[in-house]
């Protein structure tokens, strides 16, 4: 019934190989990309600057880890350091008086830099002992920025954003702050698509997939999974530098900790590795589900229907969000992306399942 | 159908009469209440300010409750919102923006990387955002930072009174030996340059010996320090790095009586020291412990005694229930001053005056008497040293402040950096 494959004939190659070869998939992207855009009218301020946005740059964040965790295998748990170098850049370069377009570039640069030095530990070693070298990342990182004040900015350790402009537009209202995050995370959406369907992204597959494998059959290992941190710690830090400059507009070392990757990394597993929707659902399920538990449980126990306790009150909503994290890898391992996918199934033969193969 | 009709119309006319009059009522209730003040308390119940958190909060709710079951200021009720959000900043933001939307005129993070992201936001919003012994010590410039109360003594302050202590009552600073141990962090950091121009001042000599946060693994550290040899030593931690930082002194062979510790230390880190092994150990206090001043009375009177206490009964009157206490205590002064001053309803605007308007104010005893300026938001940086005796705190020195000029340097200088965006 829905996203119906019948009746859609392709003629050409290049409209086979369209980033969305189902029109009603089109139209789909078409519309939510429509909401996007439309939102500072649609929804109140509150929502746009406590909800969408941050979920936009949440998930430009995690669209970048999955390039390198998703599609190239290769597991990252400093994430959130790449971002910090990127965001410390960004305001430092910004402060020096660099524009903030070429600031973003040399936030991407620098991240990039210091990201594939540390990848460069992926030559050697595979799985969890790079999850060791990539920790080693955040840590020292995190040591870097607290120990030197020339970086954090002092004795306070907060460097804030200066004002700046993005192609003319001054970024410091919500609105323009809103539709840079949404820029760059739309950016980011097309440009994985792509990078998935492309040579480069096949062989990242490829290695991800089994390296020696790949080796066999012609690809440089080395090249791939060197360029495969280059991309995403440029793309990590560029997501860096909008948190800083769209959403918190002054940067603290706590804003980048160990448990913001950890975050990062969940965001990839629960919405599912590799998926470009998964990363938007992955934002959502660890970003914003906390936070509607937490006003949910509140609201209940201010309305007299729930008396509890302070400390219970406020560890409920982690109990719901811990089991509802067992509870979607009970029921769908590969994440919300692939349930998603099902339901688009279950749409696509509706009413019809039994031609369902 | 006629009669259908009838009914009809008798049915609307019943509704409508009881809309009227629901809507009556409702007018009469609104005109009897005072418009009610929110405050909100968005703080950190499920991450690492838990240690401080539950027993603060707790008295910030008992206060109110007292407020409000005693006719509530001039008239006006007190409403709190209170939300966790785990010291994570996004989260911070998020309740912040729907509380000032519910109409909150101020609000406690109690978390230093939530208040710290929320300053330029307070700043921007006029609302007036109380950081008591947590967030910027620079925020003592109340003309640099208008709506930003630390309200107590800063970490610089505390530092200044620790070592006005070792020099009136454990044998003077000249020619001393004065460790810091700290945990690795911005917060550990704070006092050290206090203590260096006080070092270069009085001829003492200061290290500084970080531990790695968390702080649950300290042994290394201590090691160097007792290598030194230092004849006094402040510790700088919270939670618990705490009790672990004394444990391991004591193991080190450094005596309780030469530990100092900054504001972060209760009962229950001491009862994991060990009562006894911890006798001797110093700390500075913010406010007096214990349930004798008569706030505590009075709380326990109209609140805990009627069964409407907010958590656990044995709390009340610890050190940390007693700070929370101290805090809403002073708010609701400010709010005072701000409706007796400048006229209901309360907005951010008018409690920031009203907050500046308080003078000599100690909560009958709970707290020093704190006097807020335009200028001095921190209240003159009054504590006391207080002695853990084996069972309890006790005062060692009447409420003092010391060495403000040095403090005031450091705040004036760092109020300047933020000016220029750090």
């Amino acid at each position: 019934m829905f996203y119906r494959l019948a009746g859609v004939y392709h003629t050409t190659y290049a409209g086979e190989r369209k980033l969305w070869p189902v029109p009603a998939d089109r139209w789909q992207a078409l519309g939510v990309l429509a909401l996007g855009l439309l939102a500072p009218l649609l929804v109140g301020d509150l929502y746009l600057s406590s909800y969408l946005l941050p979920w936009l740059v949440w998930t430009a964040a995690a669209l970048s880890l999955t390039l390198l965790m998703g599609v190239a295998g290769q597991l990252h748990f400093g994430f959130a350091a790449v971002m910090a170098i990127g965001a410390y850049t960004a305001i430092h370069l910004t402060r020096f008086g660099v524009p903030f377009e070429i600031a973003l570039l040399g936030a991407g640069l620098m991240a990039a830099a210091i990201g594939s030095l540390f990848g460069a530990a992926a030559l050697r070693v595979k799985g969890l002992y790079l999850v060791m070298a990539t920790l080693a990342m955040q840590y020292l990182v995190d040591w870097t920025i607290i120990n030197v004040p020339a970086i954090s900015g002092g004795a306070q350790a907060t460097l804030q954003a200066p004002e700046v402009s993005f192609l003319g537009a001054p970024m410091t209202n919500d609105t323009v702050q809103y539709y840079g995050a949404l820029l760059w995370a739309a950016f980011l959406t097309v440009f994985i698509m792509n990078i998935k369907r492309s040579a480069f992204g096949r062989a990242l597959v490829a290695v991800r997939d089994k390296d020696f494998a790949a080796a066999v059959i012609g690809v440089n290992v080395f090249r791939y999974k060197l360029l495969a941190f280059f991309t995403s710690s440029f793309l990590g830090g560029v997501s860096g530098a909008v948190l800083a400059f769209c959403y918190y507009e002054a940067v603290t070392p706590e804003q980048f900790s160990f448990d913001v990757s950890i975050q990062f990394v969940a965001m990839v597993l629960v919405g599912g590795l590799g998926s470009v929707i998964g990363a938007y659902l992955g934002a959502a399920f660890v970003l914003l589900l906390p936070i509607v538990l937490t006003n949910l449980v509140a609201g209940l126990a201010d309305s007299g229907l729930l008396t509890i306790s302070q400390n219970l009150q406020s560890h409920i909503p982690l109990m719901a969000y811990g089991a509802l994290i067992i509870a979607f890898l009970l029921f769908e391992p590969l994440g919300l992306a692939k349930i998603y996918d099902n339901l688009r199934n279950y749409f696509r033969v509706w009413p019809f399942q039994h031609t369902r193969n | 159908m006629i009669n259908r009709r009838g009914v009809l119309r008798s049915a609307t006319a019943a509704i409508a009469a009881a809309a009227f009059a629901v809507s009556g009522f409702a007018g009469q209730a609104l005109a009897q209440d005072k418009q009610p003040i929110t405050f909100a308390l968005l703080q950190d119940f499920t991450g690492v300010y838990t240690f401080v958190s539950n027993e603060y909060n707790q008295g910030q709710q008992d206060y109110i409750k007292m407020v409000n079951a005693t006719g509530g200021v001039k008239g006006h009720p007190i409403e709190l919102i209170v939300r966790d959000t785990g010291n994570e900043p996004q989260r911070g933001i998020e309740a912040y923006n729907r509380a000032v939307e519910e109409g909150a005129v101020l609000v406690d993070f109690l978390s230093t990387p939530v208040s710290r992201a929320m300053v330029p936001r307070v700043l921007e919003d006029e609302v007036v955002m109380i950081t008591a012994l947590h967030g910027r010590g620079d925020a003592s410039d109340g003309q640099t930072f208008p709506y930003v109360f630390p309200m107590m003594a800063t970490y610089w302050s505390q530092a200044s009174v620790l070592a006005k202590y070792i020099e009136e009552h454990m044998g003077g600073l000249e020619g001393k030996k004065i460790a810091h141990v700290f945990i690795d962090s911005p917060f550990g950091r704070e006092p050290l340059p206090i203590l260096r121009e006080l070092a270069e001042r009085k001829g003492f000599e200061v290290k500084a010996f970080p531990y790695p946060s968390p702080g649950n693994e300290q042994s290394a550290t201590w090691s160097d320090v007792r290598r030194w040899g230092p004849d006094h030593v402040t510790i700088w931690g919270a939670g618990g790095g705490q009790p672990v930082s004394i444990r391991t002194a004591i193991r080190n062979g450094i005596s309780p009586k030469d530990i100092l510790s900054v504001v972060w230390l209760a009962r229950t880190d001491m009862r994991q020291v060990g009562f006894e092994a911890a006798k001797g150990v110093k700390r500075f206090a913010a406010t007096a412990t214990g349930r004798d001043t008569p706030v505590i009375q009075k709380i326990m009177e109209t609140v805990i005694e009627k069964g409407n206490g907010t958590g656990d009964m044995e709390n009340v009157g610890n050190v940390y229930y007693n700070i929370g206490v101290a805090t809403m205590a002073a708010s609701v002064q400010a709010a005072e001053h701000a409706i007796e001053n400048y006229g209901a309803p309360v907005t951010g605007p008018k409690l920031k005056k009203g907050f500046e308007d308080i003078e000599n104010f100690n909560a009958q005893g709970l707290m020093p008497p704190i006097t807020i300026t335009e200028k001095d938001h921190q209240g003159g940086g009054y504590g006391r040293v207080s002695m853990w005796t084996g069972d309890g705190w006790e005062p060692q020195t009447d409420w003092i402040t010391a060495y403000q000029d040095i403090v005031w340097e450091e705040i004036e200088e760092n109020a300047k950096q933020f000016e220029q965006g750090n």
